[in-house]
């Protein structure tokens, strides 16, 4: 991890031990969200719901409309766009117990520790990554059960739970930034619209081939239609290294933006309780 | 102290008072009008983004005009009504963890108030999500071939499906009074929104969602309330729609006035 | 002609649990009646099963003559009631919500805003009447609740733990209103976990633990039978042994600090400045003296066998 916050207190711990720290708030993060289904379960059943939804309810789209060349069946063409919508939810949930750390006390009682101060952040994300991961294993399995294929195969699967793992950094970047600033849980759960549709002026649902006018030029400008793309050619069409290198890279890209302002946070913060 | 002086309430003593829970409620509204964007915001957001990314749909081969914005803007504002539910039952979950109910709760008149009193908040609040969710609509290039009287029953469809929407939300938080029962007020009206004509035909849906959308009594209702979007205004499509709406509403209210007798157990 | 709170047989049980395990009450016209528990006693219980907001499972309970159960509408219509926390709508203004209160018991809106003028002066509230509530302090909030409480003019008023959080000013401020209200002849029922509010108001007191009533009465006929006023006196070390033979004449000897002798005076505090003489005459200097009369929480702690905790009004209030 590119992470590197050395505060004044964040002396006389080696890296090895900071990480080991980070693995541990990284496990608590983890713990904490597999015991509050209420906070997993809708990022989980929300996209399911809506892909099912489609699949039936606009499934004849992959017949008459343009962009959808090669498509079998919506689904297919929705995993992408169920993990990532997953994924973001699953993101602003970790950036709120940031924040209700803070609310709390409990963020306090870190810094009042000799704990390094790059692993709380690391710790973080470290857990939003590993739950990226399951959730887009979860979407590949299921959706597997109901037919959809991945083409590019095992890669490809590999790919996508790659993709989910950038990008739960991403948005637990954006989101541990918020929470860090102004320290309120409501403030980034407001943020939760704004992922909507972010998502939705996307090609994740429908293709930018089959929209018109302003609405079309704003989702082929919008990085998640790039991210998307890239991703979708392994589940649809196979396995093409340049594309989903496409993918990665901009994500990747995001998600140094993202920890960059979450470590400026984090600095900001330190040096008000100092 | 003397005696109280008021006497036993009448028939209708409990107008005044719904009228009063009525305007209570709204001066949230006005007090905080912030607290109005996301029930304005969210039809608008569905509708400019439903607009935009399922333009193409309309290429399928049942839907009856060619104008996506006149297709999505009824589904918008039933969908905006359905959600204003979501304000009085969070008030409500509210007051009751505050203890503001109990007050209500010791009021000597009829129960009839703190059901049509909210109800009538809820209708207020639908109506300025229908009328900012129309202007919007009107402004993307909508058409409403059925003139006035389309306008009439889209308008008379918002009102009832916000009636409806808020005897089920507060039928659930009487039952269950805390902050659980916010994702499930949240995801069943989500739920019945979606599996219905709202976004597709019956014709065009190929899957497991149109056996839903055919029972949905929403998607008469919005049948009704689409209906002069995209034609004339005919009486074979506005009675299914009327009968919807007021079954609903039978059975909503029935949950909700059984509900609140489950308040002082 | 019968009391304005009767209670027979009272039982509430919630699943297994029983909160209220058969209480008997009756409240008489014009007192002020002190109800005292620990938390969790069931002090609550009753009082929400006697202002009809809870079912009891069992007993008779009649309110201003009139059955909570069969006949809750008539009590609603003579109780006032101010509830725990003054949960009041921080978004609306004091003269709104007494305005809305009044609506709730079917006043007229011409008479609500007479009698909310009147009352909000009575309170203190009138400069603050157009303020949203949430801009209020606690004690603002509680004398909103008690103008609100009496909007109806009932003729008995439930007053659940009022002063809970409040600084020491605003408690004596809402306990001199209690008091005007009970000389204008409402029954006032007060629950408090604070023993000296019991003391200071109610003219009758019971105390409940465990969902029963433990403990009945005049609070100083209590506090007189559960023990004798404690005398101690301080003197001069090497006049202890003298000190202890003078006052043995007027009671038991009780424990005290090592340069005192202290006696549990059998004859009341009437006989303090006979000790003192006692004491004067056999030539023992007194450096200093203490009375201290039997506590409520003596009462308690008779009872029970425990004390009341957090029963003393702590020193430092809510911000006022």
């Amino acid at each position: 991890m590119a992470v590197v916050v050395v505060g004044e207190r964040d002396v006389g711990f080696g890296a090895r031990v900071a990480l080991e720290q980070g693995r541990a708030l990284g496990l608590r993060s983890i713990r904490g969200t597999l015991r509050q289904p209420q906070v997993w379960l809708p990022g989980l059943l929300f996209p399911i719901f809506i892909a099912a939804v489609n699949t039936s309810a606009m499934g004849r789209a992959v017949e008459f409309l343009p962009g959808f060349d090669g498509v079998d069946s919506l689904l297919d063409f929705l995993l992408v766009a169920s993990i990532t919508q997953s994924v973001l939810f699953g993101g602003l949930a970790a950036g709120s117990d940031t924040a209700t750390d803070i609310q709390t006390g409990f963020f306090d009682r870190l810094l009042a520790s000799p704990v390094s101060r790059t692993s709380i952040l690391v710790g973080r994300l470290m857990g939003a990554s590993v739950t990226g991961a399951l959730q887009a294993m979860v979407f590949i399995v299921l959706y597997g059960a109901f037919g959809a294929r991945v083409a590019a195969g095992v890669p490809g699967g590999l790919l996508l739970i790659a993709y989910a793992m950038v990008l739960a950094l991403v948005i637990g970047g954006f989101a541990a930034m918020l929470a860090l600033r102004t320290g309120s849980a409501e403030a980034v759960q407001n943020m939760f619209p704004l992922t909507f549709i972010v998502l939705f002026v996307s090609s994740a649902f429908f293709p930018t081939e089959s929209m018109e006018g302003a609405y079309r030029s704003i989702a082929s400008y919008n990085p998640v239609t790039w991210m998307v793309d890239g991703m979708r050619y392994q589940v649809i069409v196979g396995l093409d290294w340049s594309r989903a290198a496409g993918s990665l890279l901009v994500a990747a890209g995001l998600a140094a933006l993202a920890i960059f302002g979450a470590n400026m946070a984090l600095r900001a913060r330190l040096r008000r309780a100092t | 102290m003397t005696a109280p002086a008021i006497p036993a309430p009448s028939a209708f003593s409990w107008v005044p008072l719904a009228l009063a829970l009525g305007h209570r409620s709204l001066l949230g509204i006005l007090r905080i009008p912030a607290a109005m964007v996301p029930l304005v915001a969210m039809p608008i957001f569905f509708l400019v983004a439903f607009s935009g990314s399922f333009s193409s749909l309309l290429a399928l081969p049942s839907f009856p005009t060619d104008n996506v914005v006149s297709w999505f803007a009824p589904f918008a504002i039933i969908q905006g009504s359905a959600f204003a539910g979501f304000g009085i039952g969070f008030a409500t979950v509210r007051d009751i963890e505050t203890g503001f109910y109990d007050r209500l709760l010791l009021s000597p008149g009829s129960r009839v108030a703190l059901l049509v009193g909210p109800a009538l908040a809820t209708v207020v609040r639908a109506m300025v999500t229908a009328t900012a969710v129309l202007t919007v609509a009107l402004v993307m290039g909508a058409r409403i071939p059925g003139g006035a009287l389309g306008l009439l029953v889209l308008f008379l469809a918002a009102m009832g499906t916000a009636v409806i929407s808020a005897g089920w939300a507060l039928g659930l938080v009487f039952r269950m009074p805390n902050q659980r029962s916010g994702p499930i007020l949240q995801l069943v009206i989500f739920v019945c929104t979606f599996l219905s004509t709202g976004t597709v035909p019956l014709a065009d849906q190929i899957g497991w969602t149109e056996p839903f959308a055919r029972l949905n009594p929403l998607s008469d209702v919005l049948a009704l309330a689409r209906q002069g979007f995209v034609g004339e205004v005919t009486w074979a499509v506005t009675w299914p729609g009327l009968v919807a709406l007021g079954g609903a509403l039978v059975v909503l209210w029935v949950w909700a006035a059984t509900g609140i007798r489950k308040l002082t157990p | 002609m019968s009391h304005p709170i009767e209670v027979e047989g009272l039982v509430r049980r919630f699943g297994d649990i029983v909160a209220v395990a058969g209480v008997d009450l009756v409240v008489k016209q014009g007192e002020i009646f002190g109800f005292l528990g620990p938390n969790g006693a069931g002090k609550t219980t009753v009082v929400r099963m006697l202002t009809t907001l809870l079912r009891p499972s069992a007993g008779v309970a009649r309110v201003a003559g009139h059955d909570v159960v069969s006949a809750a509408g008539a009590v609603r219509r003579s109780i006032g009631v101010a509830l725990q926390d003054a949960a009041i709508d921080p978004l609306m203004t004091g003269r709104e919500l007494v305005r809305l209160q009044a609506v709730l018991h079917g006043i007229s809106r011409t008479e609500a805003d007479r009698r909310g003028d009147v009352l909000l002066e009575r309170v203190g509230l009138s400069l603050a009447s157009q303020r949203r509530v949430g801009t209020y302090s606690g004690g603002m909030r509680r004398r909103l609740d008690l103008a609100l409480a009496l909007v109806h003019e009932p003729s008995v008023l439930f007053l659940d733990e009022p002063t809970t959080g409040l600084d020491p000013t605003s408690r004596r401020a809402l306990w001199d209103e209690v008091r005007r209200l009970n000389h204008e002849g409402t029954t006032v029922f007060l629950t408090t976990q604070y023993l000296e509010e019991a003391d200071v108001l109610a003219g009758r007191i019971a105390i409940i633990d465990d969902g029963r009533i433990v403990r009945e009465g005049d609070p100083k006929v209590l506090k007189e039978a559960v023990g004798d006023y404690r005398l101690q006196v301080t003197v001069a070390p090497h006049q202890l042994p003298v000190a202890r033979q003078a006052l043995a004449a007027f009671g038991e000897p009780r424990p005290s600090h090592e340069t005192a002798v202290a006696i549990g005076l059998r004859a009341g505090p009437a006989t303090v400045s006979a000790a003192l003489r006692a004491l004067e005459d056999a030539g023992v200097p007194v450096e200093q003296v203490e009375l201290d009369a039997p506590s409520l929480d003596d009462v308690f702690a008779e009872a029970t066998g425990r004390r009341l905790e957090g029963a003393s009004i702590p020193d430092e209030g809510g911000p006022e």
